[in-house]
């Protein structure tokens, strides 16, 4: 939750994050804030478009830049602005303190280098260890995430191997010098059904192991709820809810949120329904409108939901931050 | 033995497209090429004359046996000698190849090299000045003439309405000084025109590559910048970078500069192919035509095999 | 699908939309417009000469040897007291005349082989194609010109008929791709299934969906067909009868040395000005077409 009393690992408060287009200023996030603890899992969801990438990647100060830039706000993490660090600091953090990975494990790697040399060139980066330890550390990490046969795939390029293993690969990278917290941009969208569950489960079983906190970024809400202690739901760059799991399951306030949730297909039906899905078109970034950016698709849209954004404010009774108007009650 | 077994596969690969320059430079210049039957006859020569001389020349044979004749030629590259100077094929290359690649090495390596430089630079700083200078620079080298280059550079080196430093023409190889005196402005024209189109080139290739998911990666894992450079962007670049240089290698030692030989007055490979068109001198210009499709054969053979040294996806099947 | 070919979709579903927002975005590009203004005027002056207006005096001696800028010579006269500034002129329709076949011939030529090649990827009609373009590429440049100039037996076209011979090639190589792209599409498919002949669909379906990388293609052609002809005519190999910005600086190889810069700078000037116009045109030309960046 995002509260002043302040034990949190990092603190995002107010980020703003715009891209310079042929078409003007892109507004990608938007004075989004949240607060992860220690060993906590907060989920970061949305459509795609939203913002979820841009959000994760300013945790590690990777914005592309040009064309972006991190306009305003603070990034706190252990006592120290992430913002404002210079990029020497930034890389003493990126891969030890705090690490990322990404949707894509196909192109996520160097195709040109073993992956053993790709591993080893972090492990001797940040913990200074001899070639020969990082080697070792490198195939225990390897066997950490499932890869079978560590000893011999340390050796293989990439191509070698399917991008289920890829992405264990990746993983294992993100885990060897034990960060602080792990950014998991869609780990498991660019995968195969089972693989998903798989490679899922492992980071989460990974996650508790070394006691990370961790952004899931997803725009699957099954996700959500199987792992995560918080949830940011993202719209168009803001956040629109941002609540504990229970509370966001129990009773969604946001009228996107509850779209969101509506459309999850539910295991445990008999019978296949067809599922609601949430008509009409995100609206384009350039062009946000005035009030709401949802009013187009709200069924609750009133007057002054398109006047006026609504800002993002605590509801007291269930320690919920919704930015609505007419909030679910 | 896999890349031996390569090696021979490609060469043997290589066949179509030597034989399909050998007949198309059969066609033009042998074939339907200068007809030299009245330089060999004295003043009014009789039909006997004519007609003997035109078999002697083998004027009167079928298309096919003629080209069956000029590829003998070649297989056993044999090209004879020099209609003008009577001197051996073989050794007019012998003795003008090494001439046209001291011309063409400095400009050649400055130009690639100093373009990855600027290339690097711009890319490093896209979309600042920097980089909207170098491009601009480049831009100005890609619209200049090589012909006007060169000579802009004499009158800045070798005339009195310049510095008069250098030599207006010619070529001395016997001390490195007379080298680098000679070899100056040829290879300041080539360098700054070569430069327009080098810079532009690797830009490209490097923007590409600086752009890629695994470069965001390495960032996400710290690598500092001279690191990623190496490691993540050029070593992912090397493909295109290979294959312009290897591509340009035939055309260095084979046909040289042509322009440059024949404006300096140069005597390489260039100068006499150039002589050889002038003349009609078909034993040399069969040979350079011949000589410059192998070579490109091997430079195709080169290139793949450095694609598989730098790039693991790469097999050699 | 990869992003290429959905814009290529969009293209084919509904013909003008690229176009119009290449247009727009061209618009807005204050270096293309600029460029391309003088590239015009460029165009205005050759078309003068072709209707007569200027320059028929080209060919004239009329004043004394190696005049200096005035009034009546704005760009002084050459060695034998011919007016530069005529010579230019009339040099500037030759630029014109070499620029505007060879990039029409090459572009033409480079489309229909391509595309043939692209559409029978994989048959022998392609290894044939792909087999030319290799022999093609593998002579050199300037024996191929004067080849084909001894062929021609000096005819003033060898060199064009070279340049269209040698630059259909990179165009040809870049349609063959594209090509193989389209043809996949549903609406090629498509018309397949309809029992639309291959001919129809190569030159119906599938080739205006090119004319972008074609338009880009033919204004690389007509620059590297005239800074060719500067090399060439110094050569001897180029333009035959008539002036050209080549053989003005060949002229002038001498007369620089003994001081004369009049026919060099002139030839070079106006030369460098319609390149650099028509490069930095043909770069504003593909940043308004490029797929990725049309929004
Ligand atoms: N390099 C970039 N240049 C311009 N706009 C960008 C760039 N990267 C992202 N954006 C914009 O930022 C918005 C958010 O993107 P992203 O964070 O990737 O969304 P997602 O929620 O799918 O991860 C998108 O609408 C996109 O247009
Ligand atoms: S503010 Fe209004 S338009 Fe926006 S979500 Fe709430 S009710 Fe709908
Ligand atoms: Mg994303």
């Amino acid at each position: 939750m995002a509260s002043t009393e302040n034990n949190a690992l990092l603190s995002v408060r107010d980020l703003v994050v715009e891209f310079e287009t042929d078409q003007g200023v892109l507004r990608a996030v938007d004075g989004v804030s949240f607060d992860i603890h220690p060993g906590e899992t907060l989920g970061l969801v949305g459509e795609s478009g939203c913002g979820k990438t841009v959000t994760g990647l300013s945790m590690l100060g990777l914005v592309p830049s040009p064309p972006g830039r991190i306009a305003s706000g603070s990034i706190m993490f252990d006592g120290s602005d992430l913002v404002s660090m210079d990029e020497t600091g930034l890389r003493e953090i990126r891969g030890s303190q705090i690490s990322m990975i990404f949707q894509e494990p196909m192109t996520a790697l160097n195709p040109v280098f073993r992956i053993g040399s790709q591993m080893r060139d972090v492990l001797q980066r940040h913990q200074k260890l001899t070639r020969r330890q990082a080697h070792s550390t490198a195939i225990e990490m390897l066997a950490k995430v499932g890869i079978p046969e560590p000893a011999g795939r340390v050796d293989d390029y990439p191509h070698q191997l399917s991008g289920g293993m890829r992405q264990r690969v990746m993983i294992a990278m993100a885990l060897s010098c034990g960060p602080k917290l792990l950014v998991a941009d869609e780990p498991t969208t660019a995968l195969d059904v089972t693989t998903q569950a798989q490679v899922l489960e492992q980071v989460v079983r990974l996650q508790k192991e070394f006691g990370m906190a961790m952004i899931l970024i997803t725009h699957d809400l099954g996700v959500v709820a199987e792992t995560c202690q918080q949830a940011v739901v993202m719209y168009c760059g803001r956040i629109v809810e941002r609540s504990s799991i229970e509370a966001l399951f129990a009773s969604p306030r946001h009228p996107y949120t509850a779209g969101l949730l509506a459309s999850i297909p539910r295991v445990t039906d008999e019978r296949q329904e067809v599922l609601p899905v949430i008509p009409g078109m995100v609206p384009d970034l350039l062009h946000l409108p005035q009030g709401c950016a949802f009013a187009e698709r709200c069924s609750r849209v009133r007057d002054r939901c398109r006047q006026k954004s609504p800002r993002l404010e605590l509801l007291q009774s269930t320690q919920t931050s919704v930015a609505c108007y007419e909030p679910n009650a | 033995m896999e890349v031996f077994q390569y090696v021979l596969r490609k060469l043997l690969a290589g066949i179509p497209l030597v034989l399909g320059v050998t007949l198309i430079s059969f066609v033009l210049i042998v074939y339907f090429g200068p007809d030299k039957t009245y330089e060999l006859l004295g003043k009014n020569p009789t039909a006997d004359e004519i007609a003997e001389i035109r078999s002697q020349l083998g004027y009167d044979q079928p298309f096919v046996t003629r080209y069956m004749d000029y590829l003998r030629e070649i297989v056993t590259l044999d090209f004879g000698s020099s209609e003008s100077t009577d001197e051996k094929v073989s050794s007019i290359l012998a003795r003008t190849v090494p001439t046209s690649i001291a011309l063409a090495i400095p400009g050649f390596v400055l130009g690639n090299l100093l373009g990855v430089v600027l290339a690097l630079v711009a890319a490093y700083y896209r979309g600042f000045w920097v980089d909207k200078f170098i491009m601009g620079f480049a831009a100005v080298g890609m619209s200049i003439s090589f012909l006007i280059a060169i000579i802009g550079f004499q009158i800045l080196f070798s005339s009195s309405d310049g510095l008069d430093l250098l030599p207006v023409r010619g070529w001395d190889m016997s001390t490195p000084l007379q080298y680098i005196r000679y070899v100056t402005v040829p290879t300041l024209a080539t360098v700054f025109v070569a430069l327009g189109y080098n810079t532009r080139f690797y830009r490209a290739v490097i923007v590409e590559e600086m752009t890629r998911d695994h470069v965001r990666t390495a960032r996400a894992f710290g690598v500092p910048p001279v690191q990623l450079f190496y490691r993540n962007i050029l070593k992912n670049s090397m493909i295109p970078i290979v294959t312009r240089i290897m591509f340009s290698i035939p055309v260095i030692v084979i046909s040289g500069s042509l322009l440059l030989e024949s404006y300096f007055g140069i005597p390489g490979v260039g100068k006499v192919t150039y002589d050889a068109i002038v003349t009609g001198d078909q034993p040399i210009l069969k040979a350079v035509v011949v000589l410059t499709a192998v070579l490109f054969v091997i430079a195709q053979l080169l290139a793949d095999i450095c694609y598989r040294v730098v790039d693991p996806r790469v097999s050699l099947k | 699908m990869s992003a290429r070919a959905e814009v290529a979709v969009s293209v084919g579903a509904h013909g003008d939309s690229l176009w119009s927002k290449a247009l727009r975005k061209f618009r807005r590009d204050r270096v293309g417009m600029w460029s391309l203004a003088v590239v015009l005027a460029y165009a205005v002056v050759a078309l003068g000469v072709v209707l007569g207006l200027w320059a028929g005096d080209w060919a004239d001696v009329s004043g004394p040897k190696w005049a200096p800028v005035s009034g009546e010579y704005w760009f002084g006269t050459n060695i034998i007291g011919q007016d530069i500034f005529a010579r230019s002129l009339y040099s500037t329709r030759t630029a014109f005349e070499v620029g505007l076949v060879v990039a029409l011939g090459a572009t033409a030529l480079g489309a229909v082989l391509g595309s043939t090649a692209g559409f029978f990827s994989g048959s022998w009609i392609d290894e044939v194609i792909i087999w030319l373009m290799g022999v093609l590429d593998s002579v050199p440049f300037i024996l191929l010109v004067a080849a084909i100039s001894y062929t021609l037996q000096g005819s003033p076209w060898a060199m064009h008929i070279a340049m269209i011979a040698t630059f259909w090639i990179g165009t040809a190589r870049l349609i063959r791709g594209e090509v193989i792209k389209l043809k996949s599409l549903e609406y090629v498919e498509a018309a397949h299934a309809i029992g639309v002949s291959r001919f129809m669909i190569i030159f119906r379906h599938i080739l205006p969906n090119t004319f972008h990388i074609l338009l880009v293609q033919a204004t690389l052609s007509f620059v590297a067909a005239i800074k060719s002809e500067v090399i060439l005519s110094f050569l001897g190999l180029g333009v035959k009868d008539g002036m050209s910005w080549g053989l003005m600086i060949s002229e002038s190889t001498f007369e620089v040395l003994a001081g004369f810069f009049n026919n060099f700078i002139a030839a070079s000037v106006l030369m460098f000005g319609l390149v650099m116009a028509f490069n930095m045109f043909s770069d504003a030309l593909q940043d308004a077409l490029d797929p990725r960046t049309v929004k």
